[in-house]
């Protein structure tokens, strides 16, 4: 230990999700921010915005994208309202969301944890072979899982069975299968959640744990007193991105299961890929779209709320 | 940041401009070089998408060069991918009038996109005398006939038929396969053995699937032979009716007590069971030859074992259709390909070419003789039913069914499954 | 023009390495064709890939700095806006984007694969949360010395944030490498295809997939995936340690 404290930079509470407050810029904000701005605006603007409009004004049609058009006013959104598979789609996503985000976003935060430790051995080991699943392409990745828990092949049921758990057919049990496709969608996105969380804890200053290990602080008090506000902002942005991701779960459930076993594991964004494609029912898709959109919407703001509300409270 | 990483930034963005501004020039496929040499400004360019991947792609792609170079009029290019992947951007293509000219989807695909106006009627090019279509099978025919018009023309049509495993028939003693439903339990039972007791056998005597079964098509085949159907006139949901309640139950009784088949498979993983010698039965496509080649199955072909009430196999179905952009010199282009397609040479080349039966019920059986799969499936042609003709709303159809066959066979109560598999089935034909 | 350390470029200097660039690309310009006409899959999975990942690292970054460190008015609005494209599923907008590259005359283009995805929401907001942990005291040196926004951007933001550049350009890369709708949608030549999408084409007859060629296909499209992450990984690292304890 030396005898001077070395010099530090005065310590800068992280920034909240909402932004700060600063004084204003006197020479026209507006313009140098236009020029930053402008290339991400016009393709998001033309790529995303314009479609989105698009769709819009699609989902008060019965346009299936060719063809004839018709305008319907409200009626696809009464049926999206009223439809009980469009009822049981949006049961099934959220049990889905509630299965998917906690579990994705607490092991990614524990493993960061973790891995950040700096006397962990194999630590970039660790960190790469955590991050391979979200490497390995879906279909693939799905495909594997599938093998795994085959109730005929598969070792997952060979090892479980050893140990008295029989599975069965996990993908064609109405119970069992929307949590396994949860299980797999998990399996395969934490390992994003676990590189920003990590990149998150490498912003908290060493300085402050050898301070508080100095002042006596134990391993819980250091995580509850200095990780876990510095890292309250990284968590809302992980949980309202990993929310967004499990209200449109698609990909693994059209790969594994289809949205069987009669309908238990289709998910919001399943009837609107089959309404549209399969049905070419582009209208009814894209009102459920926007359903879908609004819903998500009020739950981000709702999460943003909250978390900006609990920053002030702390700082 | 460096200058240097600054530089090196630039001259990576600007190559990639440089890239993403030129595209590669096409390839095009199956396209012969016009004979004269210089372009022809009335040369009528049409594209095919097809998915037919293997072999069988070579074939058809073959017959398309023949045509190109039969004449200088025309000239098609043909974009092969799996089927699933023409479904998923068959539809941002039409909308952006930027598809195909013709396109070739599976059968029960394209009453959904003919009743939209997608493609062309094609009642006119049957009537004609040159189009070689008067002799075309009439239940192929069925499947491309919507709302009373034809809107395509049949590219494949062939009965769902059993294939078993004759190695391990020889084992169990059994010289010839089962041709009537008793027989077929009775054959099951036999080859069913479960050595170690543990309630699973190591091998079934048959493989079938509850759901998405190969071309939707084995509940219906066992639906027919009882007497039943799934839709009457292509209006009327007639799932629940006596028949079916018996059939399920033969099935469900069969299959809980004895253990003759694994139950939860699909369609694509009972053609896994089967190839992998678990099970020495399956109701298969046409492609379950060159599975059994590669898994070294000493594989027959059998018709679909006759019910009670009749003998009936539900076919599978491609067909191909003309897109309506409204260019009628194109659409003329491409009926004059589907008469060359249609023409005699052609279609036996296709038949042996894709494995499957003639699509012309005038072309003499010696004529596809050095097939023997092929022979085997036309012998079988007259048991074939189209699936569905005509009705719209296939999906939901054909979900209903599949959750009614999924719950029956897992013991359910198979009165009330088939009460609320009408009413879902009628909801979805009186949709549109 | 005088470089950041005041070092003055002469131009016999600037002269030399233009041409050394040029004759460079001219020497490796046939092995690039052989590679990539031997391996056409792979060069458009790069190519879309990389693409991506450079022009969305580059407009998000732009895109973030604005609404992390210059206080413009309707900034919270935008922010709004901006999250709120990520919350409709591609399936509905992807017929009108199609649609729309289509009347551009990009199908079947690079540009076509590259453009609607050469900015996007996510990345944008990922970067702003980061650039909001850089101190604005770093900032104000340069300010007071009269550096510009774009200054400031380039010399003292983006160095700072290397490690969430390289977590989102991973995150980037990653995704639209495994892309396989999108390719096949927006290309419908064989010779544009992905290694993704070539390997669908192994898909056997009646929807049967050859496990093993899939698997071994499979583990050829990952392998890029998994040296570059190792490759950044270690970056990474080195960028922690020299950005260091704030």
């Amino acid at each position: 230990m030396t005898i001077t404290a070395p010099r530090r930079r005065p310590y800068r509470a992280p920034a909240p999700l909402g932004g700060r407050a600063r004084a204003p810029h006197r020479r026209r904000p507006g313009l140098k921010a236009s020029v930053f701005l402008f290339p991400a605006i016009v393709i998001l603007g033309a790529f995303v915005v314009w479609p989105m409009i698009s769709a819009l004004r699609l989902s008060f049609t019965d346009a299936s994208g060719f063809g004839a058009v018709h305008w319907v006013g409200l009626e696809n959104y009464v049926r999206v309202l009223s439809d009980p598979k469009i009822r049981e789609s949006v049961v099934n996503t959220v049990i889905y969301t509630a299965t998917f985000t906690p579990t994705a976003v607490l092991a990614a935060l524990v493993l960061a944890l973790l891995v950040n430790n700096p006397r962990m051995p194999f630590a970039s080991f660790f960190r790469t072979a955590l991050f391979v699943p979200f490497m390995v392409s879906l279909a693939v990745g799905a495909f594997a899982w599938s093998y795994l828990i085959d109730p005929q092949v598969g070792l997952l049921n060979y090892w479980l069975g050893a140990v008295g758990i029989h599975l069965g057919n996990v993908l064609e049990d109405p119970t069992l299968a929307l949590p396994a496709v949860a299980m797999v969608a998990v399996w395969k996105s934490f390992g994003f959640y676990f590189v920003i969380f990590l990149a998150g804890l490498q912003d908290i200053p060493r300085s402050l744990y050898e301070a508080a290990t100095v002042d006596g602080a134990n391993w819980w008090n250091r995580f509850r007193f200095i990780t876990v506000p510095m890292l309250s902002n990284t968590f809302a942005f992980v949980l309202v991105f990993a929310v967004i991701a499990a209200l449109q779960a698609f990909d693994q459930i059209y790969v594994m299961t289809g949205g069987g076993p009669y309908g238990h594991t289709q998910t919001i964004v399943m009837e609107i890929y089959e309404s549209g494609f399969r049905r070419l029912e582009l209208g009814f898709a894209s009102a459920l779209s926007y359903v879908l959109l609004i819903a998500t919407l009020l739950l981000s703001l709702i999460q943003f709320a909250f978390f900006s509300r609990r920053e002030r409270d702390l700082s | 940041m460096t200058r240097k990483t600054s530089l090196a930034f630039a001259a990576a963005g600007l190559a990639a401009l440089a890239v993403a501004g030129c595209s590669p020039t096409a390839t095009p496929t199956a396209t012969a070089t016009d004979p004269s040499g210089s372009p022809n400004a009335e040369t009528v360019e049409l594209t095919f998408w097809h998915g037919y991947t293997e072999a069988d792609g070579d074939v058809l792609n073959k017959i398309v060069a023949d045509f190109n170079a039969s004449q200088d009029a025309i000239q098609i290019t043909t974009e092969v991918n799996p089927w699933a992947v023409i479904d998923d951007t068959f539809l941002p293509a039409l909308a952006a009038g930027t598809g195909p000219s013709i396109v070739a989807m599976p059968a029960e695909r394209l009453p959904v996109y003919a009743n939209r106006g997608a493609f062309v009627a094609l009642d006119d090019w049957y009537a004609s005398p040159d189009s070689n279509a008067a002799s075309l099978n009439p239940g192929a025919v069925q499947m491309v006939t919507v709302g009373g018009k034809k809107y395509g023309v049949p590219t494949g049509f062939v009965p769902l038929a059993m294939y078993y495993n004759k190695a391990l028939f020889a084992a169990a003693g059994i010289t010839a396969p089962p041709t009537t439903w008793d027989e077929w339990v009775s054959v099951a039972k036999k080859l069913t053995i479960d050595d170690n007791g543990d309630g699973t056998p190591e091998q079934y005597g048959v493989v079938l699937p509850d759901h998405a079964t190969v071309a939707n098509g084995l509940w219906p085949s066992l639906f027919y032979g009882n007497g039943g159907d799934i839709v009457a006139d292509g209006t009327t949901a007639v799932i629940d009716s006596p028949a079916n309640a018996d059939t399920l139950r033969f099935w469900q009784d069969a299959i809980a007590s004895d253990h003759i088949s694994p139950t939860g498979v699909d369609g694509i993983g009972a053609d896994g069971v089967f190839s992998s010698g678990k099970a020495a039965m399956t109701i298969g496509g046409p492609w379950m030859v060159f599975i059994a080649a590669d898994n070294k199955i000493d594989y027959g072909i059998a018709p679909i074992p006759a019910g009670p009430v009749t003998q009936a196999a539900s076919a599978i179905g491609v067909s191909m259709a003309i897109t309506d952009q409204g260019d009628p010199v194109k659409v003329a282009a491409a009926k004059k390909f589907f008469s060359f397609f249609f023409n005699e040479t052609n279609t036996v080349a296709w038949s042996l070419g894709s494995g499957w039966p003639p699509l012309r019920t005038d072309i003499a059986a010696d004529a596809v003789a050095e097939n023997p799969t092929v022979v085997a499936l036309t012998a079988q042609a007259s048991l074939g039913r189209p699936l569905l003709p005509g009705v719209v709303n296939s999906v939901d159809v054909l979900a209903a069914v599949d959750e009614l066959t999924q719950r029956a066979m897992a013991g359910e109560d198979i009165a009330k499954l088939l009460q609320e598999a009408q009413s879902s089935i009628q909801a979805a034909l009186d949709a549109k | 023009m005088t470089a950041a350390t005041g070092r003055r470029l002469h131009p016999a200097t600037i002269g030399g390495f233009v041409s050394l660039v040029v004759v460079t690309a001219l020497a490796l310009l046939p092995i690039a064709i052989i590679v990539f006409t031997a391996f056409k899959p792979v060069a458009n999975s790069v190519l879309f890939a990389g693409g991506v990942t450079l022009f969305a690292l580059v407009f998000d970054s732009l895109a973030a700095y604005a609404l992390a460190r210059i206080d413009f008015r309707g900034r919270r609005v935008l922010l709004v806006a901006i999250i709120a494209t990520l919350m409709i599923p591609f399936q509905a907008t992807l017929v009108p984007v199609y649609q729309l590259v289509s009347n551009l005359g990009w199908v079947n283009t690079f540009a076509g694969l590259i453009a609607p995805r050469a900015a996007d929401a996510f990345g944008i907001f990922f970067l702003r949360q980061f650039f909001l942990a850089i101190p604005r005291e770093l900032d104000s040196a340069a300010r007071i010395d009269g550096a510009g926004e774009f200054r400031i951007y380039r010399s003292i933001v983006l160095p700072n944030a290397i490690p969430a550049l390289m977590t989102l350009g991973v995150f980037i890369f990653v995704n639209n490498w495994n892309d396989l709708l999108w390719p096949l949608v927006f290309t419908t030549e064989q010779s544009m295809g992905t290694l993704t999408s070539g390997l669908t084409l192994l898909t056997g007859p009646g929807g049967i997939i050859p496990y093993g060629v899939m698997m071994a296909g499979s583990l050829v499209a990952v392998v890029p995936l998994v040296i570059g992450f190792l490759f950044v990984q270690r970056r990474f690292i080195e960028s922690i340690a020299t950005t260091g304890l704030k």
